[in-house]
């Protein structure tokens, strides 16, 4: 049985013969509430102020939260996917077609989203396993592509050209405005979750072996990592994860067409929250999902028909200047431990 | 004593060139036992071999008894085989402590072991090969020698049975050289280690090696006490070329 037990300032949890520390650490709690209020506050007051920067707040929410599993696969598998939008559309389609074929609500559609996200992600796993550096690059690439173009081939079933609509809505009480609010407070969640659960992992043993496989999987097979394992759990986890925004796209949208998610657009916006955020640390995906919605919004409504230009060229600039990201600027003020990050291979 | 790691008929070859031909040889519980050649001998082929890097095309290999020939590298490492590089290949990310960490939590499975508990444990390692001052320094950071030493004690903290030294004097001035050769008889004495010992330096394996496999083109040269194979013609000839009585 699992035994619990409650120490001066840890919980020690005993199951079998393995053991779990949980070192509680409340001194170091205080930017995460107050950020996590911040954020909850957010929205209510855009509810009475500017109704529309809730859609924004929303779009960041959902870019951190595929952006921050991402870098759960990127570390756990040492390598970078330029694909994580193949398991957007994977879980998309799911939710969308079951939606309409059986006019099944969310609930319903939530873990056949995320089953076939994972079972996609197991059919593709042995690609961290035979592909390294730039071949793992090209095949992940070419998974979104290929979807794509299988949604224009097959157009019967997925509508490659104008998309499936009418999928039950994620939320209707009859009010836009409420609606938006409740999608806002719900990704919301789903980010802080996802954030805090991979926090977690990263901070545990798991964390430091995936860093080892990120810096030398050759040398950290040697002492005694099973390398394989974590490197596939990693991968289809996260991928999983990724596959649950799909589904949340489907339902805030009541419809999902995979030429909005999977051309190499959508990709290189959520592989730009990852590195301007602060090269696949999490909560500088966080950062980053913020400042790409708010910064593509102000564009859009500043700039008008130059912002396809400006945005990207911003962008770049933030990428050349701040090597270690918009996160890495807060984090080597105040370093306190080591935290696992991407390893640019050569 | 009884034999705790035995390799018979082992064959590698790269495309054309055979790297290691039919060796055969065991190492006793215990011992130290060195294993040298001229440069491109095969020496770190059989290690890499051995710890299951590459795989053998024929030949078998066995851990305590233990067949591990299609074992893959974790498995060996549980099992108690550790080794240290020729070029040292730290984390370089990594602090050292959390470096020998990995090797606590990940190496012979501890029960009732925490990740906290892991790092603790590590501590110790890092104190005993000198290094607990650097414990929060990054790996990339550290000096040559202390490369050397951190490989050592994250192979220590796998507790193996046996360890595999690659040329652990490549790149070191004499007197680090000497502090590194007493430290690894302190670890075999300490952790009552079995050593295999891969080294270019022959007066090094003279002091320190109880037994010397010598090899040549992958094929066994000679095998004996220290003496012994020092003073093996064939081998003063594969390192010093054929004509070299006549200089002497």
């Amino acid at each position: 049985m699992v035994d619990i037990e409650l120490k001066r300032e840890r919980i020690v949890i005993r199951y079998k013969d393995k053991k779990w520390d949980w070192i509680l650490e409340p001194r170091y709690w205080r930017n995460a509430i107050l950020w996590t209020i911040v954020l909850l506050i957010f929205p209510a007051v855009c509810y009475f102020v500017s109704p529309g920067l809730i859609n924004t707040m929303i779009n960041a929410n959902v870019y951190a939260a595929i952006a921050i599993p991402l870098g759960l696969m990127t570390i756990g598998t040492g390598r970078m996917n330029f694909g994580p939008n193949f398991f957007i559309g994977v879980g998309g389609y799911t939710a969308a077609l079951l939606s309409i074929a059986y006019g099944w609500g969310p609930i319903t559609t939530l873990p056949f989203a995320i089953f076939t996200s994972v079972v996609s992600a197991l059919v593709f796993s042995p690609l961290v396993i035979i592909a390294r550096g730039l071949y793992y690059v090209l095949l992940t690439l070419l998974l979104p592509l290929v979807f794509l173009e299988v949604t224009f081939i097959y157009s019967d079933t997925f509508k490659g050209d104008t998309g499936l609509f009418g999928i039950v809505p994620l939320v209707d009480t009859g009010n836009a405005k409420i609606n938006f609010l409740i999608v806002a407070y719900l990704s919301l969640a789903i980010m802080i979750v996802y954030l805090l659960a991979i926090n977690k992992v990263f901070k545990s043993r798991y964390g430091l072996i995936m860093a080892t496989i990120n810096d030398d999987e050759d040398v950290a097979h040697g002492i005694g990592v099973n390398i394989n394992k974590v490197k596939i759990i990693s991968f289809v986890v996260a991928a999983g994860m990724i596959g649950i925004m799909g589904w949340f796209y489907a339902h805030y949208f009541s419809s999902f067409a995979g030429i909005t998610y999977l051309p190499l657009t959508f990709m290189l916006k959520i592989l730009l929250v990852m590195m301007i955020g602060g090269r696949a640390q999490i909560f500088g995906c966080a950062v980053g999902g913020y400042f790409v919605a708010f910064l593509e919004t102000f564009l859009i409504r500043y700039l008008g028909p130059t912002q396809p230009i400006i945005f990207p060229v911003i962008l770049m600039i933030l990428l050349f200047t701040l090597p270690e990201g918009l996160f890495g600027i807060w984090r080597k003020r105040r370093y306190r431990e080591y935290l696992p990050t991407l390893h640019v291979r050569r | 004593m009884k034999d705790i790691l035995k390799v018979k008929n082992l064959s590698k070859n790269f495309g054309g060139i055979v790297a290691v031909r039919d060796l055969s040889f065991e190492i006793k519980e215990g011992e130290t036992l060195g294993f040298i050649g001229p440069n491109g001998a095969g020496k770190s082929t059989v290690v890499n071999i051995l710890s299951g890097l590459i795989p053998a095309d024929k030949g078998e290999v066995e851990l305590d008894g233990v067949n591990i020939t299609h074992m893959k590298p974790y498995q060996r490492a549980r099992l108690g085989l550790a080794r240290t590089y020729q070029i040292p290949r730290p984390f370089p990310e990594l602090t050292a402590l959390a470096s020998v960490t990995v090797s606590a939590l990940c190496g012979k499975k501890r029960k009732n072991q925490s990740f906290e508990d892991a790092a603790v444990e590590a501590t110790h390692y890092l104190e005993f090969v000198g290094l607990f001052s650097k414990r929060n320094i990054l790996a990339r950071d550290l000096t040559f020698y202390e490369l050397r030493m951190l490989e050592l004690a994250r192979a220590l903290a796998t507790t193996p049975k046996i360890l595999f030294i690659d040329e652990v004097m490549a790149g070191l001035n004499p007197g680090e050289a000497n502090r590194a050769v007493k430290m690894i008889a302190k670890a075999k004495e300490q952790f009552g280690l079995t050593i295999f010992w891969i080294e270019h330096v022959m007066a090094v394996l003279v002091e320190a090696a109880d037994r010397i496999v010598a090899i040549h083109y992958g094929s066994k040269l000679a095998e004996g006490t220290p003496d012994e194979v020092v003073n093996n013609d064939a081998v003063i000839e594969a390192y010093l070329g054929r004509g070299w009585k006549e200089y002497a």
